[in-house]
């Protein structure tokens, strides 16, 4: 008795004391906030190279100018209000060593190492203690107390992984800066001009994020029972809502360097904090970053636990890491599926922002890297589903399904190549002459939108339906509908097939405006299969006989190659995309407003940038294998909880089959 | 390949030297020769693999800015040698695997990023500030080919694109298919032809149901076929071509933001140039320089006119003999090297005030010399060095300190690193590489 009452008192002070971090920075920041246009102000912008305002004004009233307060105004590039001018303008930089001091080296490199080297584990630090929470509140609502052991130390392992990778992740956030501050210190002195109170709400976000994590992870065996493990799950969502703040602050950066607002022409800031916050892009970006962390975080423990897999020398430890693998495969995949529609808003945005910037990114400079990226988005979805097929072998009764795999492929790699062909090409005049027209003579037929839609749709289409036979695999409904609900279901993705098919032919027969309108039917049509038949199999499949359990561990070893294939181009991905969205500014550090006039201000050739990417990709995967193997040093207890007996059927959760 | 071993066996000598002696000591400290046979051939594997990795590492480190497309291959050495190891590694078997399956992925990533056609964006353009009311009529049209794609004759190559990013949206070739904007071939004679079109309310811009009636209250309606186009650049919803509006509104509403509008932001000097280049090209008559900007000054109210760049730039910009964007022979022009030097394949190229550069066969031979004090290993590093910094290393007979010292500064990253590409090319007594 007295024992609990201690432990539950330590943990009210630990939470109290959690409460008190994150309080923190609002209580310091009270003054700054409500001063916030004196403050902007009052220091200048050491990077603009003049005096700051108040230094200067005194010299200009003893030299006898204008004595009286003069307050000039602005207007806002974005948001057209007028402010008061409270900031310096941006610098005019230029091509030396005053604003650009180097190494015998292209310093925008150094920067881009630097740069995403922070964002992969802070990409991953943050996606983690996501998962934990919903794994750790799946472990203590399961009724089967062997499952929900397994999914406890499951989150505990998760969170000690990411502890290793959190202090990574902070020294790496600390090199960033010192790139920036000795390389580009004129336009990163502009930048903390106009950020300085976000910059400071960041640092001190960063303290309570750290703190909370530490609370969490330690507190993990004191508080696993009863209230106290509320307690302790609770303290996992007070930590997602500082990372997820932690997150859209470092967000509001890079989106005021796309989409400017809260400056005027010259780049001075108005005294608006919250407009250089929320700028044009600042929300889609913001939803997509959420979403791709998600994933890759996914990719990224499916890969770790293919790594455990592999190198298991007992049966026990197979199965645990297998079913972590398909876990966290879960995940990374159910992320994946809304992102391309995050994508899409997001690419609205930039259109309705500046058309021009769109269509540099689409159809000018970058548009290849977006083929590329098609490339991807197959190779991702194609994948999966190799996964799903091959973890059927560890079900009695899926072999019925074995048999249709070959269908399948040919379905997927017909629409992959239509999804991956390009139409109208951006090229040199010879080459115009020699394929004599813009299009290809035989791909440019295929390569129209709404053909293109048509071939991811039917990709993601198959990929539902792989997914539905993985999920009644050793099943069989026992409903007294079960015929009709089979019969309806199999109509039902053939209606789609047909309507995904014939809108895409259709296309070719209809202007490209038009056309366009086709994509908005053809998504409805796969996000139908997504929800309704997924749904209705779940129905179908409730207190259905099982054909045999589960049998984790006995998967194919090709199969957590397959998931190392999908953390690896997750990450190269998210390296592209991270390119793409950065160099879509062309020779401007902030759009329109500040000028890149270093010798870099020119975009890269596409092989460039693949080798690039690809360098950042695989350091990221050699630190975190080594990340990876730290943690193996620590407890060399696990997996107790493996030592619970295998469960004989499928865990229950909504991520699990 | 010998730099590429070269480089590989400087970067990995301690790690040979150090698996060397491993050989040499398991061959006296083992008894068991079956054992000794075991740990030799694994050490032998080592060094197999770490052979495949530093020529790997080399290859990066030589071609890393360079135009090569074969830096993948260093990652499938990489998958290799990996996969090699994680057979007789048993030990590090999976961690060998996984490792080799990502650089597999990664290389075939990589591979397909360099198979793709190159493109490059180009250097930004600079800022100088021009004078176009004293231009001739031709001058001003190629200051206009200019804004609009960029160069001069550039406007018959596919994707260019200048300061003005029309050809983003509009096609400007007979024929040409454009379908994000009408195609501006004709444009000086149907510009009149428009004026008729009953949507465009002559005279009656209250009658207009576009999102915007007029450029700006009392602007009225263009009157001449030379004040529509100045409207249309102006205003560009005040008339909507057919098929052209943004989706849904019916065309009512352009897609095209005002081109005196940031962010392209056109003087009205610029846009006089633009619109004598739309003339010239046809080779229609152009309207005078003040026509045209009387013409924008009818839809452009004083306050909204953006001003001529009056800011000189910063200490230094501007004053780039090259800035890479140029042809190499220009390049090795602009920067005077054909004065004093003899450069194999550059036209002109004759000088004997300096070395003649083939700098291929020349470097190797100058890194070796006692009297070198630089730090260059390679050939293209002891370019770099050469230009940057001529007197690290004076070639006899030549006399030190004639060469500028400036080159570092007057010549942007992307020049330097064309030249360096061509002349780390050039060998003694062979053809020279196409420019």
């Amino acid at each position: 008795m007295g024992g609990l009452t201690r432990k539950k008192l330590w943990s009210i002070v630990a939470l109290g004391a959690m409460i008190g971090l994150l309080l923190l920075p609002t209580i310091m920041l009270l003054p700054t906030i409500m001063s916030l246009p004196a403050l902007a102000g009052g220091g200048g912008a050491p990077a603009a190279g003049g005096p700051p305002p108040d230094v200067a004004k005194p010299a200009d009233a003893a030299a006898g100018k204008d004595a009286g307060p003069k307050v000039e105004k602005g207007r806002d590039v974005y948001y057209k209000t007028e402010g008061i001018v409270t900031g310096a303008p941006a610098p005019k930089t230029a091509d030396n060593s005053q604003f650009y001091p180097r190494y015998n080296f292209e310093s925008r490199v150094l920067l881009w190492f630097a740069n995403q080297q922070h964002l992969y584990y802070g990409s991953f630090v943050l996606a983690v203690p996501i998962f934990c929470m919903i794994i750790e509140f799946m472990g203590i609502v399961s009724k089967d107390r062997a499952m929900a052991k397994k999914y406890d130390q499951l989150a505990y392992d998760f969170i000690k992984i990411s502890l290793t990778a959190y202090s990574l992740t902070a020294i790496l956030g600390g090199i960033l800066i010192f790139t920036f501050l000795t390389l580009y210190p004129a336009f990163f002195g502009y930048l903390s001009s106009i950020f300085r109170p976000v910059m400071h709400v960041y640092a001190l976000m960063f303290v309570a994020e750290s703190g909370t994590i530490y609370i969490y992870y330690y507190g993990w065996d004191k508080m696993k029972e009863g209230l106290l493990k509320w307690i302790h799950v609770s303290m996992s969502v007070v930590l997602n809502v500082i990372g997820t703040v932690l997150m859209m602050l470092a967000n509001s950066w890079i989106g005021f360097m796309m989409s400017p607002a809260g400056v005027d022409e010259q780049g001075r800031y108005l005294g608006n904090i919250w407009h250089v916050i929320h700028t044009a892009l600042w929300n889609p970006l913001n939803v997509h970053r959420i979403l791709g962390n998600m994933a890759f975080g996914g990719g990224v423990v499916a890969a770790y636990a293919a790594y455990r897999f592999l190198a298991s020398k007992t049966d026990e430890e197979r199965a645990h890491y297998d079913w972590m693998g398909y876990i966290a495969m879960a995940i990374g995949v159910a992320f994946l599926i809304p992102l391309p529609f995050a994508g899409y808003w997001l690419m609205r945005e930039v259109y309705a922002y500046r058309q021009q910037m769109g269509i540099t990114l689409m159809g000018g400079l970058l548009a290849w890297l977006f083929i590329i990226q098609a490339t991807m988005i197959g190779i991702l979805f194609l994948s999966s589903n190799y996964y799903l097929w091959q973890a059927l072998g560890r079900m009695r009764g899926a072999e019925k399904y074995q048999r249709y795999i070959k269908y399948m492929v040919f379905v997927l790699v017909v629409g992959f190549l239509i999804f991956i062909t390009p139409h109208t090409i951006v090229m040199t005049p010879a080459e115009l002459k020699a394929m004599g027209g813009q299009q290809h003579p035989v791909l440019g037929n295929y390569g129209v939108m709404s053909a293109k839609n048509g071939g991811i749709n039917v990709i993601i289409t198959t990929t539902v339906l792989t997914f539905i036979w993985y999920m009644r695999g050793n099943k069989l409904s026992t409903v007294s509908w079960a015929k009709f609900g089979n019969i309806f279901m199999g109509v039902f993705f053939a209606c789609a097939y047909v309507n995904i098919i014939w809108l895409a032919i259709y296309g070719y027969y209809i202007p490209a405006n038009v056309r366009v309108g086709l994509s908005v039917p053809q998504v409805a049509t796969t996000l139908s299969c997504l929800f309704f038949m997924t749904a209705l199999n779940g129905v179908m499949m409730r207190g259905a006989k099982q054909m045999g359990p589960i049998e984790w561990g006995k998967i194919s070893v090709r199969s957590q190659y397959a998931l190392i294939m999908l953390a690896t181009a997750f990450t190269w991905m998210m390296g592209l995309m991270g390119y793409i969205r950065s160099s879509v500014r062309l020779f401007w550090h902030v759009n329109e407003i500040m000028r890149d006039n270093s010798p870099w201000a020119y975009t890269h050739t596409t092989g460039f940038a693949a080798n690039m990417i690809s360098f950042n990709v695989l350091f990221f995967w050699v630190t975190i294998l080594f990340v990876f193997w730290l943690g193996t040093l620590g407890v060399k207890k696990a997996p107790v909880e493996a030592k619970v007996p295998i469960p004989g059927r499928a865990p229950e959760p909504a991520v699990g089959h | 390949m010998a730099d590429l071993l070269g480089a590989s066996l400087s970067l990995g000598w301690p790690v040979f030297l150090f698996l060397a002696c491993l050989l040499v000591y398991f061959q006296f400290s083992m008894s068991d020769p079956d054992k000794r046979r075991r740990a030799q051939f694994k050490t032998f594997i080592g060094m197999l693999a770490a052979a495949m990795a530093f020529i790997a590492i080399a290859n990066y480190k030589l071609n890393f800015f360079g135009n090569s497309r074969l830096l993948p291959v260093s990652l499938v050495m990489i998958t290799a040698l990996a996969f090699m190891m994680g057979l007789y590694f048993s030990n590090m078997s999976a961690l060998f695997k996984i490792g080799g399956m990502m650089f597999l992925v990664a290389a075939g990533l990589s591979g397909y990023g360099n198979w793709l056609p190159q493109v490059e964006g180009g250097f930004p353009p600079p800022e100088v500030k021009l004078d176009f009311g004293s231009m001739s009529p031709q001058q001003l049209a190629d200051e206009g080919e200019k804004i609009i794609f960029g160069g001069i004759g550039q406007s018959k190559v596919q994707g260019a694109i200048g300061k003005g990013q029309c050809p983003l949206c509009h096609g400007f070739n007979e024929g040409f298919l454009s379908e994000r904007a009408p195609n501006l071939f004709g444009i000086p004679e149907r510009a009149k032809k428009q004026l008729e079109d009953p949507r465009y309310h002559k005279g009656k811009p209250g009658d207009r149901d576009t999102a915007q009636k007029e450029a700006f209250p009392g602007a009225g309606t263009a009157e001449t076929g030379q004040e529509y186009i100045a409207e249309s650049h102006a205003c560009p919803s005040c008339y909507v071509v057919a098929g052209f509006g943004v989706k849904g509104t019916n065309d009512k509403e352009s897609p095209m933001p005002a081109i005196h509008k940031p962010p392209i932001s056109l003087t009205l000097g610029e846009l006089a140039a633009v619109d004598t280049w739309l003339y010239v090209r046809e080779g229609k008559e152009a309207p005078t320089f003040e026509d045209i900007t009387k013409a924008y000054e009818k839809f452009i109210p004083e306050a909204d006119r953006p001003k001529p760049q009056e800011d000189k730039p910063a200490a230094g910009a501007g004053g780039l003999l090259a800035d890479g964007s140029e042809p190499l022979d220009q390049i090795f022009a602009k920067a005077q090297c054909v004065v004093c030097h003899t450069i194999p394949g550059i036209p002109g190229a004759v000088g004997t005030v300096g070395p003649k550069l083939v700098e291929k066969t020349n470097a190797p031979t100058r890194i070796k010399d006692p009297a070198y004090k630089g730090s260059a290993k390679t050939v293209r590093d002891y370019i770099t060095e050469s230009v940057i910094s001529p007197s690290t290393y004076v070639v006899k007979p030549f006399p030190d300190g004639v060469m500028p010292k400036v080159f570092g500064q007057k010549l942007s990253a992307g020049a330097l690193n064309k030249i360096v590409d061509y002349l780390s090319q050039l060998e003694e007594g062979k053809v020279p590489p196409k420019i």
